[in-house]
């Protein structure tokens, strides 16, 4: 493993990027600590010290988990990589509905740049709906309910403006630093950037539960948390191999083909992606809410105590659903069976038993929607289960705890993946990977 | 004074900032490579304007990055 480790400093190039990917890293960690222009930093910190020692309920946990912390501090990158990630699902979704969108997408590649272009679009005006809603929620007082300080001490209209406005550029540049990370380094830089925001806020939330809980319940929390670890990498790993078959082909002198090789279809074919984007779906309804100011309001009422409360029924349900329905939406847009079919036909390659093209097609189809059963119900539930029985953090703040449900599969995931795409690299160059 | 200056200069700076971000072309970008679109991520090179858009980023953000800062120490003093 520490071999593994040293044969990747010693390539030029992976160094590089890892070099890269560290940098990009230390830059977003940075803009995370940083005030935002205008907001008074003792007035946070004494907000935050009530607030984590008080047992109330954390409304915004997890879009503060998965800005790391930044969101309450009202840092410049305090809004995260969530607008993007809520840009990207929007998009998605509107290619199934509008037929311009879908046309795009047919097209190739060029379609693909233009439905990247909307979706960075969409970011910066979703950034700039948030970033009014935390705003206008930092001055009414509610960010904090309960606690009497200013956290913008200037009044004018127009420290909201520069803030907004530098709060919207904080998203951009979160957004362009993703990008650089996948372009230049190493992983998908969003993804990456999320593990980053979930993984710093371990040690705090570790230290808070040995202090306010006692050493057995700490342990008893890590135990847990490695079963969880070791359960998802378990199924994460989990695929069925069907049998692909080459002809042999002779092509001029030489000979090729005739080799039997398999088709490997993961159980959890999806990943994390399907919940980063139910997670952030569900947050949705609670930024419209947010907009419309008013806290009374039977709306705004109804989506705290049905949609945002995590220990609603409803809530547990609808991310349950939710979980399901992007992992078949998403396995559907990265595996095509018909494309699938088409290049095993054209390289002579048959499954045993099946004939090449459209029964392969289905074949293919059939198998894999029964795989993604079992893998979208383990996704659901170990997204879910937190919000059940692991009540060891304050009422309602599950899903925001690193160590349950929807951080652990976020943080397993982004690791493997990120460390299987460092194992390629390698094997390039003929070293020894991490994994055996 | 100062502080207005400051003021000033970042929203100048978050804007051309979040003008030139957009202006980069995000192939490879975020969750849409991750949509299917794997193979395009590395068949283009960045080009010469790339280059010179991203150095231009870089100083803005540089620039931007000190505003914020600057205006953090000046509150705190």
């Amino acid at each position: 493993m520490l071999q593994a480790f040293a044969a990747a400093f010693r390539t030029p190039d992976l160094r590089r990027k890892l070099l890269f990917s560290l940098a990009i890293i230390a830059v977003y960690r940075l803009g995370a600590s940083v005030p935002g222009p205008g907001v008074s930093v003792p007035a946070i910190n004494s907000c935050l010290d009530q607030a984590n020692s008080g047992a109330q309920q954390d409304v915004y946990s997890l879009v503060n988990l998965f800005s790391g912390g930044a969101l309450l501090r009202l840092s410049v990158f305090a809004l995260g990589i969530m607008p993007y990630i809520t840009a990207s699902i929007i998009v998605q979704l509107l290619v199934v509905v509008i037929p311009r969108f879908e046309m795009l997408k047919k097209e190739g590649q060029s379609g693909q740049a233009k439905l990247t272009q909307y979706t960075r679009y969409l970011t910066i005006a979703l950034a700039v709906l948030q970033s009014t809603g935390i705003i206008a929620l930092a001055r009414s007082g509610q960010l904090f309910p309960g606690c009497a300080q200013e956290l913008i001490p200037s009044n004018s209209i127009w420290t909201t403006i520069v803030l907004v406005i530098s709060l919207t550029a904080g998203t951009a540049v979160i957004m362009w630093l993703g990008e650089l990370l996948t372009e230049k380094g190493i992983g998908n830089g969003m993804s990456v950037l999320i593990f980053t925001s979930i993984a710093a806020r371990i040690p705090a939330e570790g230290g808070a539960i040995l202090q306010s809980r006692g050493g057995l319940i700490f342990t008893l929390v890590c135990v847990l948390a490695v079963l969880i670890i070791a359960s998802v990498i378990y199924v994460e790993q989990a695929q069925r191999r069907i049998p692909v078959q080459y002809a042999k082909r002779m092509v001029g002198r030489r000979m090729y083909g005739g080799t039997s090789t398999y088709l490997p279809l993961k159980v959890n074919q999806a990943g994390v992606i399907p919940v980063i984007f139910a997670s952030s779906l569900l947050y949705l309804p609670q930024l419209l809410t947010q907009l419309q100011g008013d806290s009374t309001g039977a709306v705004r009422r109804f989506v705290e105590d049905y949609l945002v409360d995590q220990t609603s029924s409803v809530h547990i349900a609808v991310y349950f659903a939710l979980i399901i329905f992007f992992t078949y939406f998403y396995v559907s847009i990265t595996f095509n069976p018909e494309e699938r079919a088409d290049d095993m036909k054209r390289y002579g390659g048959f499954i045993p038993g099946i004939r090449p093209g459209r029964p392969t097609a289905e074949y293919l189809q059939y198998v894999l929607s029964r795989i993604t059963l079992p893998g979208s119900i383990y996704l659901g539930l170990v997204a879910v289960l937190p919000n059940f029985f692991l009540s060891v953090t304050q009422e309602g703040q599950n899903q925001n705890f690193p160590f349950g449900g929807t951080a652990v599969l976020i943080m397993v995931g982004v690791g493997l993946e990120t460390v299987k795409q460092i194992e390629t690299q390698l094997n390039q160059r003929n070293y020894e990977g991490f994994l055996r | 004074m100062v502080e207005l200056v400051l003021n000033i200069v970042l929203v100048l700076t978050s804007i051309v900032l979040i003008v030139l971000i957009l202006l980069h072309r995000g192939k490879g970008g975020g969750l849409s490579s991750m949509f299917g679109g794997a193979a395009s991520a590395s068949l283009s090179g960045s080009s010469v304007v790339e280059k010179n858009l991203n150095r231009l980023t870089v100083f803005c953000l540089l620039v931007w990055a000190i505003c914020v800062v600057g205006l953090g120490i000046l509150l705190k003093v």
